[in-house]
């Protein structure tokens, strides 16, 4: 199946500074794929070369087999959009707002009124359909501005910071829409927070500085396994014996302070039955365990341990 | 009803929604009340004349506050950014905002054609400048409401697609005070820029191809840079 999305070598300048620095990824249908960043680091220009509001400088973007240049009706028809911090018109009321949305995606009649229906009650807005846009609260304009990008069954769903500003009921209440869009939607999302794409996002790019830093933070994440053990004895007897073990990689030790058992750190390569194979080894050696626990892939820190090798690399 | 339709709509409504289109009307109509009164009974003429040199002054004015706003605000307010990644064409939308700011204008117009009924109803006026006249001001309109259009599409600031508006329209106005000091050819070249120039015919009566090619011209022109400035993005 072809992707919906395919980015190649896309370059964005603005005057003397390059946004975007020769970006390469592709989006396979039904996927929900966040796009990682902090403020500032190309993210929002991307998306917007993805939807044909920008054009790149370099490089080349199709969306659904069509070029978002050159056949820039064709994407719009295939992508819905949802901008950061929800531009909306002020002066409509939701149900115009939506009505007109729906109008300029070409629904009419029984179908526009069936579409702006279904995405009100999706979105959980039938009391706020008179309101004018204006008046309305941040997380009401937001869901909103989801409700219009779901009218017409978009092929593909382009979200740019779509919890930022609301409460957490709210956040809650966004994730779990986003993640009921998987299999009928593609979904592409931005966010520069880190917990919120882990939990929404089957797979997660990391963009710093205009620089696409890895495709699938998720499987770099979990190429290796981390075990956290609490153990008593010596600290030098736990590392000798933990690092006899197959596939261990390091072993950090992080002190309580007073004679609470050191808690450990252990990097290894994943395998089948690694952590039985370190508890056994250290039970053998007279090590007593108090706590051992496999650490959940860790997105923060690939995302740290990335976002980090450039700097290094250019100190 | 197709997306230009739709857009249409969304800009008539958008526009009699806001308080500046009724100020707009309000102050014309009392300012053309005042000074057609005025004439009337000073003249003695049943004659638009005057009337129409006013409005064409008054255009210069208010065109810029009707157009100001038409995309600078949706530069601002983000909501371009929503409308040009839907399905609909830069050209669709700068139309849309076209036909919606003339429509305006066209309404001030019939709203003013009040003191032309009076005349037909009172006295015996030549029907032909004033039918003339009318036809000059709303390409006059044209024409300033495809410049207003220009700036508001270049900039993010309301206030500056206003004040690069009206200088222009003030400078094209009085440009033949200055072009008839220039030596030929750049004299003709000038002067034929000159707002006043190819609209005091349309007043006085006489309509020529010139003057109405002119203001369809500038009206084309500035709506395809406007398109242009869209979609150079």
């Amino acid at each position: 199946m072809s992707p919906v999305v395919l980015a190649q070598h896309v370059t964005k300048w603005y005057g003397p500074r390059r946004a975007v620095n020769d970006v390469s990824f592709a989006v396979e249908p039904g996927e929900i794929v966040g796009l990682l960043g902090p403020n500032g680091s190309g993210k929002s220009t991307l998306f917007r070369i993805l939807c044909g509001y920008l054009a790149p400088s370099a490089g080349s973007m199709q969306v659904a087999g069509h070029d978002v240049v050159a056949e820039s009706m064709e994407v719009r028809r295939a992508i819905s959009y949802v901008p950061e911090d929800s531009p909306l018109y002020d002066h409509m009321r939701v149900v115009e707002f939506l009505r007109f949305m729906a109008n300029i995606k070409g629904l009419r009649g029984a179908t526009e009124n069936r579409a702006v229906a279904a995405a009100a009650e999706r979105l959980d807005l039938g009391g706020v359909m008179t309101m004018p846009t204006g008046k309305l609260s941040r997380g009401f304009r937001q869901r909103v501005s989801i409700a219009q990008a779901l009218l017409g069954e978009p092929k593909l769903l382009v979200l740019d910071e779509p919890t930022s500003g609301l409460d957490p009921h709210q956040v809650i209440a966004v994730r779990d829409l986003i993640r009921s869009l998987a299999g009928r939607h593609t979904v592409l999302l931005a966010s520069h927070v880190l917990p919120e794409i882990e939990k929404i996002a089957t797979r997660v790019m990391i963009l710093l500085d205009g620089r696409l830093l890895t495709g699938d933070a998720l499987e770099e994440s979990a190429g290796g396994v981390r075990i956290r053990l609490r153990a008593t004895g010596a600290e030098a007897a736990v590392r000798d014996i933990c690092g006899g073990v197959g596939g261990v990689r390091s072993i950090a030790a992080e002190h309580d302070g007073g004679s609470a058992p050191v808690r450990y750190v252990i990097e290894a390569e994943r395998r089948p039955s690694l952590a039985a194979d370190i508890v056994t080894a250290l039970v053998a050696g007279g090590i007593a365990i108090t706590e051992v626990s496999e650490v959940p892939h860790d997105l923060e820190r690939v995302f740290l341990d990335l976002t980090r090798r450039p700097a290094q690399a250019a100190a | 009803m197709n997306n230009f339709g739709v857009l249409l709509l969304k800009e008539e409504r958008a526009l009699f929604s806001s308080p500046i289109a009724y100020v707009v009307m309000t102050v014309f109509l009392l300012i053309m009340g005042y000074s057609f009164t005025l004439t009337l009974f000073l003249s003695h003429q049943p004659s638009l004349v005057h009337v129409f040199f006013q409005i064409f002054v008054l255009f210069m004015l208010t065109v810029p506050l009707i157009t100001m706003r038409l995309l600078a605000e949706e530069r601002k307010l983000r909501t371009l950014e929503v409308l040009l990644t839907a399905p609909v064409s830069e050209i669709e939308i700068v139309l849309a905002k076209f036909v919606a700011s003339m429509s305006l204008i066209a309404l001030m117009l019939l709203l003013s054609g009040a003191y032309a009924a009076v005349l037909v109803l009172f006295g015996d006026p030549d029907l032909g400048p004033i039918y003339s006249g009318y036809l000059g001001l709303l390409l006059f309109g044209s024409a300033l409401v495809g410049v207003g259009l220009l700036a508001s599409a270049l900039t993010a600031n309301q206030i500056i697609a206003a004040i690069v508006s009206l200088s222009a329209f003030l400078l094209l106005w009085i440009i033949d005070n200055f072009g008839w000091l220039l030596p030929s050819p750049f004299d003709t070249l000038v002067v034929n820029l000159s707002l006043s120039v190819h609209f005091r015919p349309f007043a006085i009566g006489s309509v020529y191809l010139s003057d109405v090619g002119f203001f369809l011209s500038v009206a084309l022109l500035t709506l395809l840079l406007s398109v242009r400035a869209l979609a150079r993005r």
